[in-house]
């Protein structure tokens, strides 16, 4: 079986993706493309600089802070966290996502 | 919130440039080496590992510039690394860079000099409380615009008048200041006590007179800040301290503050000092003196009160103080009328600095349009690396904003400059202005006069850089690569240098056509007969204190002193002593009425009189016409006489001899001795550009022909007189001989504006020379602008015609032909540049022919001089390219392209 070609991002939710990614723990870079990667089951694949524009827009709003720290095979990364700001944008982002989707559902449904 | 995080980031990665890139840096090397790791773990070896992340997440060096381009900030480095390569660029051509900034600066500097008299005289608000509502009320004489009313008025108006919430009166006078240090005479006002609060002004310390102290007379003065800061040394224990005026004590009770003026309007030839009460004298209120039009109001109007409505009211309450008029002043008729108070100050010298504005904004023009051609050409010079820069992907957008901010370097320097440039000027120009130019003091290079220079160069940045952005959009790529070494040839940015040219040439001509003019105009002034002769004549100002010299006796003494004491020095031909100088229409004057013309047919008309001892015809050298001199005969024993001028002769005894006729002062009704024209002299005229008006002399010695039988013996004024000397050597040599003469007859006397009559002249003509000699100068830098921009545009072109012109002399054309063909091209432009530049003059004529004198302002001789000039000197400036031209090497020429 062949993979699918990995598919663009729809508009405006690589953001969220990140905020949700760092939800359940701080990350580095590699780290927040790797997750969305294998979350998305090969589905998202992500430049680096869609990624870094995207953590430098975060950190810029102050949704995510970035601190050095050694990783576990001894290397230094920025390991990015979600802010208190950062944790309400991500569950308003959702709510709206899912209302937004159902809405879309229901109309290809119909 | 957001956007404050957002900017506070900005500015650290703008200002902590290098440590932001090597976070990044760093960030993006790990995460290259754990994707590698990550590879290499699924067995790739390192290369294909490296390899594959690149393939996968894109290359890290594009990454960086992604991340790093997305702040605000950037722009900010973008434009700062084109800002240093801008100044770079110039700096590498320091001959243009100097060229140009130079030129910005002197259009920069000298249209902010102007402004700021603008500034300082036009537009700052008068130093009182909402000074837009500030009238000047006073009675029209006569037909006469002069606004001023009589001591009774005062109160009249006062209480009469309905439109004015509040209404000040005062008058000007003259004190000897004495008991600080060398005595001095300085100006000073006499203010009722409602004068200040009608002005809505305080002092910064102490305090103003009352209503009380002014009824009885106290003798308090309020001081200015200047005497203050001069005389006093700020010292704030002068409250209360007394000064002596006139060598009669005053306490100062108050400072004004530094800006407070008052009155205004006369320039720097008086200001104000001090202000005592005004506290009018039975004098001065008596019937006697009820027809001397010598003090002045100050009103507020109430709220809502228009100018027109507030002039009937005046009007009306004018009508009524004409009831109370005595029977000698029963045949004269007064008009009241109010002007805003603003309008009397600088109304007439609004104009001028108007004209100058234009003028220098002209100039401005002139040096933009230099710039920008200059710009231009090397815009032009550089069209095949911009065409370069273009084709290798350089977007145009690019190249127009570097382009751009050379000029807005150009204009910042030049702009700073100019600051600098403007504030040295004004400080010698001050000194230079005449010295009837109101609110001198308040000129200064301020916040807003800064203001005004950054918005001028900010506008001058966007005119020097419309040309060569033009240049820069019109670039054709494929053309400017494909012209080879022949670089500028293109028909529009030829046609728009010559545009530039013709409109420079067009501008400059406007300007000295108006400057030909105003030089006309002087020159027709200088050649006015002013009735007198003003070399070898020295003069001197003086007033009495009352208090040493209380009646007529004294004074007489002084004089007669002064005069035989001066007439015995070595050198001295003739002396005189006379209550003013060369009569003119600020000397004092009078309303006359002539023997033998009924009280029906008699019209107020006023006439300058001259009261003289000595010999003042001689000191003065007026020629008299017809008649005899006065003589020491003619003393308050001997019957009244008078000489009268040329013109006053003709006007009242028309078509006959004036001697033996009588006049006397003031209206037929005016119970005065008739006096007997015994000479007529000569026209005086100070400025000679204004009409003579009509004089005639009264023998000091014959007081009764001004006041009549009942004089008192005593004075109620303080006299005030000029000395006059004539002498066989240079006047400047003999000021100390007078100054030494006056002293010994009264020590303590201080003498003022001690010096040749020629000086004291050209002080009162000044005003016209002022405006002659600055417009000249800016008509010289435009001229001066108009010709390098020429030269530079015929040199410019020829260095891109080398080749052809090389042809042309190796297939045979000779020198003198190919130096013509250059001197054609510059004919043209200098002709259609002088078209239109007559054309631009005409219309400037409209605005320009109320300052001239004697010449009108489309004088076809001027024009023809200015046109003759202007093409002469354009074809001057190309003569050198053309001459250049002619003798290039052919063979260098060809060779070096």
């Amino acid at each position: 079986m062949t993979p699918e070609k990995p598919s663009d991002l729809v508009q405006g939710t690589l953001d969220m993706l990140v905020l949700k990614t760092l939800a359940l723990e701080p990350m580095h870079g590699h780290g927040i493309s790797v997750r969305i990667e294998q979350i998305s089951k090969g589905v998202f694949r992500l430049n680096a600089g869609s990624l870094f524009l995207a953590i430098q827009r975060l950190q810029r709003e102050g949704l995510i802070t970035g601190d050095w720290k050694p990783t576990e095979n001894n290397r230094r990364a920025r390991y990015y966290a979600l802010t208190e700001q950062g944790r309400k944008k991500l569950s308003s982002e959702t709510r709206e996502w899912e209302r937004q989707v159902a809405a879309i559902a229901r109309i290809l449904e119909a | 919130m957001v956007s404050l995080r957002v900017i506070s980031i900005g500015l650290r990665s703008l200002f902590r440039k290098q440590q932001v890139d090597r976070e990044l840096d760093e960030e993006l090397r790990a995460y290259l080496e754990m994707a590698v790791d990550e590879k290499m773990r699924l067995g790739m070896s390192r290369p294909e590992a490296l390899r594959a992340v690149r393939l996968e997440r894109g290359s890290l060096e594009v990454t960086k510039e992604v991340v790093r381009s997305a702040g605000w900030e950037s722009f900010i480095e973008a434009f700062w690394q084109d800002c240093r390569f801008a100044a770079r660029t110039l700096l590498k051509a320091p001959g243009f860079t100097a060229v140009a900034v130079l030129t910005l600066a002197m259009g920069i500097g000298a249209t902010t000099a102007i402004f700021s008299l603008i500034e300082g005289i036009l537009l700052r608000p008068l130093p009182f409380h909402d000074p837009d509502r500030l009238v000047l009320l006073g009675d029209h004489l006569g037909g006469r615009p002069g606004m001023s009313v009589t001591a009774r008025e005062i109160a009249a108006y006062s209480s009469a008048t309905l439109a004015f919430s509040a209404l000040g009166g005062y008058t000007t006078a003259s004190f000897e200041l004495s008991g600080v240090s060398v005595p001095e005479q300085i100006d000073a006002a006499r203010l009722n006590s409602q004068m200040f609060s009608t002005l809505g002004v305080r002092p910064i310390l102490g305090r103003v007179f009352t209503a009380k102290e002014e009824d009885a007379r106290q003798p308090v003065a309020v001081i200015s800040y200047a005497l203050w800061t001069n005389r006093f040394h700020r010292d704030v224990q002068v409250i209360g301290s007394s000064i002596v005026l006139d060598r009669k004590s005053y306490s100062v009770i108050g400072v004004m503050p530094g800006d407070f003026e008052f009155p205004l309007g006369f320039g720097h030839l008086y200001r104000s000092q001090l202000w005592v009460p005004l506290s009018l004298t039975t004098d001065e209120l008596s019937d006697q003196h009820s027809g001397f039009w010598g003090y002045h109001m100050v009103a507020r109007l109430k709220d809502g009160v228009t100018l027109l409505q507030a002039a009937q009211d005046a009007d009306r309450v004018a009508r009524q103080n004409m009831r109370d008029f005595p029977a000698s002043l029963s045949a004269i008729h007064i008009n009241g009328d109010v002007r805003l108070l603003r309008e009397t100050v600088v109304g007439e010298v609004r104009p001028v600095l108007q004209t100058l504005f234009l003028a220098v904004v002209v100039v401005l023009l002139l040096a933009c349009v230099n710039v920008s051609s200059l710009l231009l050409v090397r815009a032009i010079r550089q069209r095949r690396e911009y065409a370069l820069r273009v084709a290798i992907g350089a977007s145009s957008w690019k190249i127009i904003r570097k382009s751009a901010l050379e000029g807005v370097l150009l204009s910042a320097a030049g702009g700073l400059l100019g600051l600098a440039f403007a504030a040295i000027t004004i400080r010698t120009v001050l000194n230079l202005l005449p010295g009837s130019m109101p609110r001198v003091n308040s000129i200064s290079i301020n916040r807003i006069v800064s203001g005004f220079a950054l918005v001028v160069a900010v506008c001058t940045s966007v005119l020097c850089s419309l040309a060569p952005v033009f240049a820069a959009v019109r670039t054709n790529l494929i053309e400017a690569l494909k012209e080879g070494a022949r670089v500028g040839g293109s028909a529009s940015h030829t046609w728009l240098r010559s545009v530039l040219v013709v409109t420079e040439v067009a501008i400059a001509l406007v300007l000295i056509t108006v400057s030909g003019a105003f030089l006309r105009s002087v020159q027709r002034m200088q050649e006015v007969d002013p009735g007198f002769r003003a070399d070898h004549a020295l003069v001197a100002s003086f007033q009495l204190p009352l208090r040493q010299y209380p009646t007529d006796v004294a004074v007489a003494n002084f004089n007669r002193a002064v005069v035989e004491q001066l007439s015995r020095k070595p050198g001295v031909t003739a002396t005189a002593i006379s209550n003013t100088v060369a009569a003119s229409d600020v000397s004092p004057q009078s309303a006359f009425t002539v023997e033998g013309l009924s009280a029906e047919h008699w019209t107020l008309k006023f006439a300058a009189f001259t009261s003289v001892y000595g010999d003042y015809f001689s000191a003065m050298g007026i020629l008299l016409l017809e008649g005899r001199t006065f003589t020491v005969h003619d003393d308050s024993h001997a019957p009244l006489v008078v000489i009268v001028s040329q013109s006053m002769a003709r006007e009242c005894w028309p078509g006959q001899s004036a001697i033996g006729k009588r006049m006397h002062v003031g209206g037929p009704q005016n119970p005065l001795p008739w006096a007997t024209v015994i000479g007529v002299a000569a026209d005086t005229k100070v400025p000679r550009d204004k009409p003579s008006i009509e004089q005639w002399y009264t023998p000091m010695n014959q007081p009764a022909t001004l006041y009549g039988a009942g004089t008192p013996g005593n004075l109620s004024d303080p006299p005030t007189g000029y000395i006059t000397l004539r002498s066989s050597v240079d006047p400047g040599s003999m000021i100390r001989t007078l100054r030494s003469t006056v002293a010994e007859i009264d020590p303590l006397l201080a003498l003022e504006d001690v010096q040749p009559v020629t000086e004291d002249i050209s002080a009162i003509e000044a005003p016209r020379r002022f405006n002659t000699e600055l417009i000249t100068a800016f008509a010289a830098g435009a001229l001066l602008l108009a010709i390098t921009g020429v030269y530079a545009v015929m040199a410019f072109s020829i260095s891109q015609r080398k080749q052809e012109i090389a042809i042309r002399a190796m297939l045979g054309a000779d020198r003198a032909g190919i130096a013509k063909l250059v001197l054609i091209s510059g004919a043209k432009i200098a002709l259609i540049g002088c078209g239109l530049g007559t054309l631009g003059s005409l219309v400037a004529s409209r605005l320009v022919s109320s300052f001239l004198f004697g010449v009108s302002a489309t004088d076809p001789l001027i024009y023809l001089a200015c046109v003759l000039i202007m093409v002469a000197m354009t074809l001057l400036a190309s003569t050198l390219p053309a001459v250049r031209a002619a003798s290039a090497d052919p063979m260098e020429a060809l060779r070096s392209s």
